[in-house]
């Protein structure tokens, strides 16, 4: 498991995946996550304009047995929701780092530095579970 | 506390299951994907572990007046051969377990537990043994269980055993795999056509290595909940617990009032309910347990007590505990999920239609 980690990605504890460009970071779920969660039939993103804080939850992932939260990476303002994902949340499975969930334009760059790169995050998935 | 292992723990490793915990038990839930599990069973054939269910075996010339006396279905009335789903209950009328009870000869019935009940079951069993010619025993340890379920199980098990009649639905039949004893019973939880089929550990695990040989997709219990849950079948611990009547949870045709005499009889006449069960489907939302359930004024009436997306539907359905004077008369709640209210509709047919016989 947890095989596919992207080296241009950066990772948090909660198993998410961030792409960083200038100010803004794409955020997804990882492949780690998609397989530990199972066949993805529900996903509830904030509408554009909500102000996200770091390590707070932004929302909510189902699988069929399960609804999981999802944790802002980053403290900032949503610009944009992924909307290929309302009505197919299967295509997370199919293409984790393909699929992503929000953009967020940050307000603290200094919160970057908490995320892992892919090494950490490796070892964090290999030691945890 | 330790968890327990079925003897097939260790090919479900094998084969790369999840495993929870699950009643005590460390069992698989998943193996590839709920999904291709449910259809699976919906459309071809899958096998289920259930060997931690509990097995009680009840001997002697008052084995069936005793099976009788303490469920509220009618066991004397069914013949030889058959098996009766029935509520366990106490003087009160509230549900101490639902299980299946098999005639398997005059004088020989074996019962199937929840393995979270079995020893609450025994205890209670026991205590009502005095005055009955038969002996009750508690072989749980010494069985295993595969559940088979499908349109093509019959077709799969039939050559495999000694011998196996096209049986009724809830038929019961004593034959041998690879000439070792099994029982198999036209019986399951999903709504669908297949088997129960219990035998020793060893038995069973040859069974189910010669399954997985043929291709028999190996299915988790989270693939069971959704396949029980879409039929409407209920689980205890969620729309059946000690504090409910057979009523309160859709029970009562399970209830024989006419019998002369049975545990519970008194408590159960006058028909007493405090809610009612319900079938929920919804067009956006998962509802999950323990969501409340609210009418157009926002009153919370209920709680579900079992959730999930539907695999063949691809919609939320439930099951959920309404208040009995609180069902709107135009069948139409809302279930509260993450504080926002989602209207459901209350339907009375099973959410999928299962093609057992």
């Amino acid at each position: 498991m947890a095989t596919n980690i992207p080296g241009n990605l950066k990772y948090t504890k909660e198993h998410e995946w961030t792409l960083i460009e200038g100010d803004t970071v794409t955020v997804g779920i990882t492949d780690f996550a998609q397989s530990a969660l199972g066949d993805i039939v529900f996903l509830e993103v904030p509408e554009i304009g909500t102000n996200l804080k770091s390590g707070s939850t932004f929302g909510v992932v189902e699988s069929i047995k399960s609804v999981s939260d999802l944790y802002s990476p980053v403290s900032g303002e949503v610009v944009a929701r992924n909307a290929d994902l309302e009505g197919s949340p299967e295509k997370i499975n199919e293409d984790a780092y393909g699929s992503w969930l929000i953009k967020v334009k940050i307000n603290d760059a200094a919160e970057l530095n908490n995320l892992m790169t892919a090494e950490q995050y490796q070892e964090f998935c290999n030691s945890s579970h | 506390m330790t968890t327990l292992k079925t003897h097939l723990y260790d090919e479900h490793v094998k084969l790369g299951a999840k495993i929870v915990p699950f009643a005590g038990w460390d069992m698989p839930v998943q193996y590839t994907s709920v999904k291709d599990e449910v259809l699976a069973v919906r459309q071809g054939a899958g096998v289920f572990d259930v060997s931690h269910m509990g097995e009680f075996f009840i001997e002697g010339d008052d084995a069936e007046a005793f099976a009788d006396y303490i469920v509220t279905n009618d066991i004397q009335g069914a013949t030889t051969g058959k098996a009766v789903y029935s509520p366990l209950c106490r003087e009160n009328g509230t549900v101490i377990d639902d299980l299946i009870v098999y005639k398997l000869s005059p004088g020989r019935v074996l019962i199937c537990v929840n393995a979270s009940n079995i020893d609450k079951d025994f205890n209670w069993i026991k205590s009502k043994h005095q005055g009955f010619k038969c002996n009750l025993t508690n072989r749980s340890a010494d069985f295993s269980l595969l559940a088979l379920q499908g349109p093509k199980s019959f077709e799969i098990l039939k050559p495999l055993l000694n011998e196996l009649p096209d049986l009724d639905y809830y038929s019961v039949y004593e034959s041998a795999f690879e000439g070792e004893s099994v029982i198999a019973a036209r019986t399951g939880y999903t709504g669908e056509d297949g088997f129960e089929i219990f035998g020793t550990h060893e038995t069973i695990k040859a069974l189910w290595k010669k399954l997985m040989s043929l291709n028999v997709t190996p299915c988790g219990l989270a693939a069971r909940d959704v396949l029980r849950l879409e039929v409407g079948y209920p689980l205890y611990g969620h729309e059946l617990n000690d504090e409910v009547t057979p009523y309160d949870a859709g029970l009562g045709w399970a209830v024989k009032l006419a019998k002369t005499n049975f545990i519970g009889k008194e408590s159960l006449a006058p028909k007493p309910s405090r809610y009612k069960l319900v079938k929920l489907i919804l067009d956006k939302g998962i509802p999950r347990e323990g969501y409340p359930v609210l009418n157009s004024q926002n009153e919370t009436i209920g709680l579900i007590t079992s959730g999930t997306m539907s695999v063949v539907l691809n919609k939320g359905v439930a099951m959920a505990r309404i208040q009995i004077d609180k069902v709107p008369s135009d069948e139409v709640v809302l279930v509260d999920i993450r504080q926002k209210a989602y209207p459901a509709q209350i339907t009375k047919k099973p959410f999928v239609t299962g093609g057992h016989k």
